[in-house]
């Protein structure tokens, strides 16, 4: 049987040796986008296309769920495909420190960038992603339910922004456990996205500077306080949903009438029209009496692979995206706050049908905080979100930050 | 311990007994499905508003609708479909053969190496899919299969559960049967073709069910060598209506009912296989 | 009999080379790789036993062990033992079997994220309605998902409304091919009920049913999509199986290596089962 084996080896081997690379013509990119609808990424691609014939784009759209691993596979394998995909903004020190995201210093100009948006796609000083869009996060209410129960709204006057405390005691008198109402419900329940603000609104910081070491950070009082207070929403004052951390069933419980207060993205100014019961309105993200203002904000971005074989295609592709009339074009489509300065002006006429934008752009002007551009974003933000989990949970909050800072450090070693 | 043997009378309560205890299992087993069927013809504004208040609201939908069936027959959604139909049935077909060819090697023939060769093949479904996709990946790439169907269907036509499946099967057909047509001259080939596959109805049934649903079901692989409109399959498809902002479950909830419902029809097309009349006239 | 070497190359071939080049092939690069350690610059370096000693010396890495084998050990008997029933009682052909049997299989049909997502919506306890029938009947609504103690056996339950179904069909591809005489001679020596079980329907079921333990076995020991798309190992770690472990090192981590020590670790732990299970349906001749 020694003829088997001998041939079945041989014919690994003949396999192995084979190394047709699978060389991408030039003129033709490989992209992977973000999985939105058909609709909004065609005309897109398509606008490319027209100005630049002699280029072949290869589009993939991959969900939302499943782009960072799908991204993980390809990107290990070190190819020079994809040539362009699109990731979350606070991953772009981590692509870029691991040589998957191109210097596009020379491509994109700083200084068009929201300031939020610039610190997000930098790493060491060069810009190595492209912005896409931006996000902020409000403070959304139920109206009838106000109404029912005699009490003033939250207001959209900066000057008037609830705190924390008057959230939580409205909240506790809107909460009707009968009938399955919650007084609060927080869209990303689990995010350090959504919930770092907490902290930082006390004056929290959460890593040091050089993005190594949590402990002595994210494990401090202010953090711990605004933990056990996010901690006691869920368990000893249940206002909000426990253990509920899927976006899409939160933003429903809001939508479908039972949530009187929500705490979600900008998104959903436009998402929420196709409810038509609802009667809502919009209020400023809240923050902590004696502490100041924070709302996070984050970005799709889009990064170039170094190992591209057709650099000049790629970069004619970030200048394209990233020209005003695309973003005009994408704001239109889908109601991200732009990143561009200009698009902002040159787009008053959208922003001013729907009183919410001022808002945003107070927001995004004066309290948004990016979440902290470190290399080891990824391992950063899972360790903290299974903590989150557990002290959602009702776990000891102090401990449990402890050990995930301790976590947090070792896995940080890699990067220094 | 329970006489089973009372099922296998034309008792009267017994027959009650047993439609009793398969239809109320057959409603625990469908119940979700049901939900998600009739929560299908919901519009997505309302899926959620009676899903906790248990009324017959919650069962039936008050408004229905069409809209989720006319917004997933769509070009992409059509094409999803069939692609998986081909490289499931090309899957089903090559596998089957190929893999009952080993089987009965392994269960009939005698030789070196055997029970090592075994082993490999029981370890090969051993390991997570997770740890060998990205050698998988590389390989594909190295060969040029990136968005194709080879990529779909040549990893997994050879199936270890399905070599080890016929391995048992073969193994009890009594050895008499083959020596017998042995002795008659028939070729190795010719026994397999003409006695062993034809007494192997309802393991042939259920491997082709297998290979089947394994790449009716598949996502992940699919989703990393194949996502370029032209290949995607089905449950990529569906998946694709989940994104950040807003969960269109509705169409999430006809595709997913589509796809099921597609999928039970092999099934039961070949349902007569698993009828108790065919082994009399194999054995004799 | 006399066989020839190449009639058996035949047989064997296509098979053969399929498994060594799609999955044995990978599954060695596997193996070999949780002996190395990736830096961030994506150059592999060697690294012996590391990767090992760092899991055995993590408590998060016994932790899951425990949920793994926990899991496993509670469902896989629950599985065989639902569907070696379900088979029996779906064996006589009646009229609407065709149509009861189909049903039982229809939850394999779903593929494992959307079953995953399906019943996260319904054991939700605001939004699905399982909570809504528990309260009206009285019990109450359960957290399901959302409690350390529940978690588990929620996986479970999901588990076994997918699977044993689908293990019926293989026990039944078993009963039916054991003759009717067989039944009529045991039963003209007297052999009836449990008796007929242990000695007839038992012996003969062996085969299939060394297949289903362990094609189970290895499947459960698996399991992974759904905690990942419903519990993220939580909460506080009780529903974090092996294959999550792995998952997190892998694409969160970026710890390459440490992922691949933890499949080999499964892989082991499959196949030294599987060698008991073997060994437990041992009968005279070859099994």
């Amino acid at each position: 049987m020694i003829s088997k084996n001998l041939i079945r080896s041989l014919a690994i081997l003949f396999i192995a040796v084979i190394e047709i690379l699978h060389s991408a013509r030039a003129g033709e990119l490989n992209v992977v986008w973000m999985g939105w609808p058909e609709e909004y990424v065609a005309p897109l691609m398509k606008g490319f296309q027209s100005a630049n014939p002699d280029v072949q784009l290869k589009i993939e759209r991959i969900p939302f769920v499943q782009i960072m691993q799908t991204l993980e596979v390809r990107l290990s394998a070190r190819e020079s495909t994809p040539d362009i995909f699109m990731c979350d903004g606070s991953l772009t020190s981590s692509y870029a420190a691991r040589g998957h995201a191109l210097d596009l210093s020379s491509v994109i100009d700083r200084n068009r960038l929201t300031p939020s948006a610039a610190s997000q796609a930098s790493f060491d000083g060069k810009i190595y992603s492209a912005p896409f869009g931006s996000s902020s996060q409000q403070l959304y209410y139920n109206k009838d339910l106000f109404k029912a129960a005699g009490i003033e709204p939250p207001s959209a006057d900066p000057s008037k922004r609830w705190t924390w405390e008057k959230v939580v005691e409205v909240a506790r008198k809107l909460r009707d456990p009968k009938n399955n109402v919650y007084g609060l419900v927080i869209a990303q329940a689990d995010r350090p996205f959504q919930l770092l603000p907490l902290g930082q609104s006390k004056g929290g910081v959460p890593i040091s500077p050089d993005g190594l070491k949590a402990t002595g950070y994210i494990d401090t009082k202010p953090f711990i306080d605004a933990f056990t207070f996010y901690q006691k929403m869920y368990n000893e004052w249940d206002i909000a949903p426990k253990g509920l951390f899927q976006i899409n069933l939160n933003e429903e419980l809001f939508r479908t009438g039972k949530a009187a207060m929500f705490i979600g993205g900008t998104f959903n100014m436009e998402e929420i029209a196709k409810y038509p019961k609802l009667n809502w309105g919009m209020g400023l993200h809240p923050y902590f009496e004696g502490g100041k203002p924070v709302t996070p904000t984050g970005a799709w971005h889009f990064c170039v692979n170094p190992r591209s074989k057709d650099l000049v295609s790629a970069r004619k592709f970030v200048q394209y995206f990233m020209s005003e009339d695309v973003h005009s074009k994408w704001l239109q489509m889908r109601p991200y706050p732009p990143v561009l300065n200009q698009i902002w002006t040159k787009e008053k006429t959208y922003f001013d049908r729907n009183p919410g934008w001022a808002l945003v752009r107070h927001e995004l002007s004066n309290t948004a905080v990016p979440r902290p551009p470190i290399v080891g974003w990824r391992e950063y933000e899972a360790i903290l979100l299974q903590a989150i989990q557990d002290i959602n949970n009702g776990v000891d909050v102090s401990k449990r930050l402890s050990v995930a800072a301790q976590l947090i450090d070792r896995e940080m070693v890699k990067y220094k | 311990m329970f006489n089973f043997k009372i099922l296998l009378t034309s008792n009267i309560w017994s027959i009650i007994f047993r439609y009793y205890s398969l239809i109320l299992i057959s409603i625990l087993l469908m119940s979700p499905l049901f939900w998600v069927i009739t929560s299908s013809f919901r519009p997505t504004t309302e899926i959620f508003s009676f899903s906790n208040d248990p009324s017959w609201k919650m069962l039936f939908p008050t408004e229905l609708t069409l809209d989720h069936y006319q917004g997933i027959v769509r070009p992409e959604f059509i094409r999803a479909i069939a692609n998986s139909l081909f490289v499931a049935l090309a899957t089903v077909v090559l596998g089957v053969l190929v893999n009952a060819m080993a089987g009965f090697a392994f269960a009939v023939f005698n030789f070196r190496f055997k029970n090592i060769l075994f082993i490999l093949v029981l370890a090969s479904f051993m390991m997570p899919f997770e740890s060998i996709i990205i050698p998988l990946f590389v390989l594909i790439r190295a060969l040029g299969w990136t968005n194709s169907f080879q990529a779909l269907i040549l990893p997994e036509v050879a199936n270890g559960l399905v070599i080890f499946l016929f391995r048992q099967l073969f193994i009890s057909i009594p050895r008499e049967i083959y020596e017998a047509a042995l002795v008659d001259g028939a070729s190795w080939f010719q026994i397999f073709v003409r006695i062993a596959m034809p007494l192997s109805g309802p393991t042939i049934a259920t491997s082709a069910l297998m290979l089947f649903i394994l790449q009716w079901d598949a996502f992940f692989w699919p989703l990393v060598v194949a996502s370029a409109p032209e290949y995607t399959v089905i449950q990529v498809a569906i998946i694709r209506n989940m994104t950040l902002e807003q969960s269109n479950w509705g169409i999430m909830f006809a595709s997913t009912t589509a796809a099921v419902l597609i999928a039970a029809i092999p099934f039961l097309f070949l349902q007569r296989y698993y009828v108790k009349t065919i082994v009399e006239s194999g054995i004799k | 009999m006399k066989i020839h070497t190449s009639t058996v190359f035949l047989f064997l071939f296509p098979a053969m080379l399929g498994l060594a080049v799609f999955r044995l092939a990978p599954v060695l690069i596997a193996i070999v790789g949780g002996f190395f350690s990736q830096t961030i610059r994506g150059d592999t370096i060697f690294v012996g036993m590391l990767n090992y000693t760092n899991l055995f010396s993590d408590d998060g890495f016994w932790n899951s062990l425990k949920v793994t084998i926990l899991f496993n050990a509670i469902l896989n008997p629950i599985q065989i033992f639902l569907a070696f029933i379900l088979a029996m009682l779906v064996l006589k052909p009646s009229p609407g079997i065709s149509v009861l049997r189909t049903t039982y299989v229809l939850p394999m049909t779903v593929a494992a994220s959307i079953t995953a997502t399906i019943w996260n919506i319904l054991l939700n306890p605001t939004l699905g309605p399982v909570n809504g029938i528990l309260r009206e009947i009285g019990i109450g609504t359960q957290p399901f998902f959302t409690s350390e103690n529940q978690a588990l056996a929620s996986f479970i339950a999901i588990a076994t409304w997918k699977g044993t179904g689908y293990w019926m069909l293989f026990l039944l591809a078993g009963l039916i091919v054991i003759p009717k005489d067989v039944y009529e001679a045991a039963a003209i020596d007297g052999a009836t009920g449990w008796k007929r079980f242990m000695w007839i329907t038992f012996p003969l079921m062996k085969r299939p049913l060394l297949y289903v333990l362990v094609a189970d076995t290895a499947i459960n020991f698996l399991f992974f999509t759904p905690v990942y798309v419903i519990s993220n190992g939580g909460p506080n770690g009780s529903t974090s199986v092996l294959m999550f472990e792995a998952y997190q090192a892998a694409f969160v981590y970026l710890d390459h290596g440490r992922s691949l020590a933890i499949s080999t670790i499964v892989l082991l732990i499959v196949m030294s089962i599987a060698a008991l299970q073997f060994r437990l349906m041992r009968i005279n001749k070859a099994i």
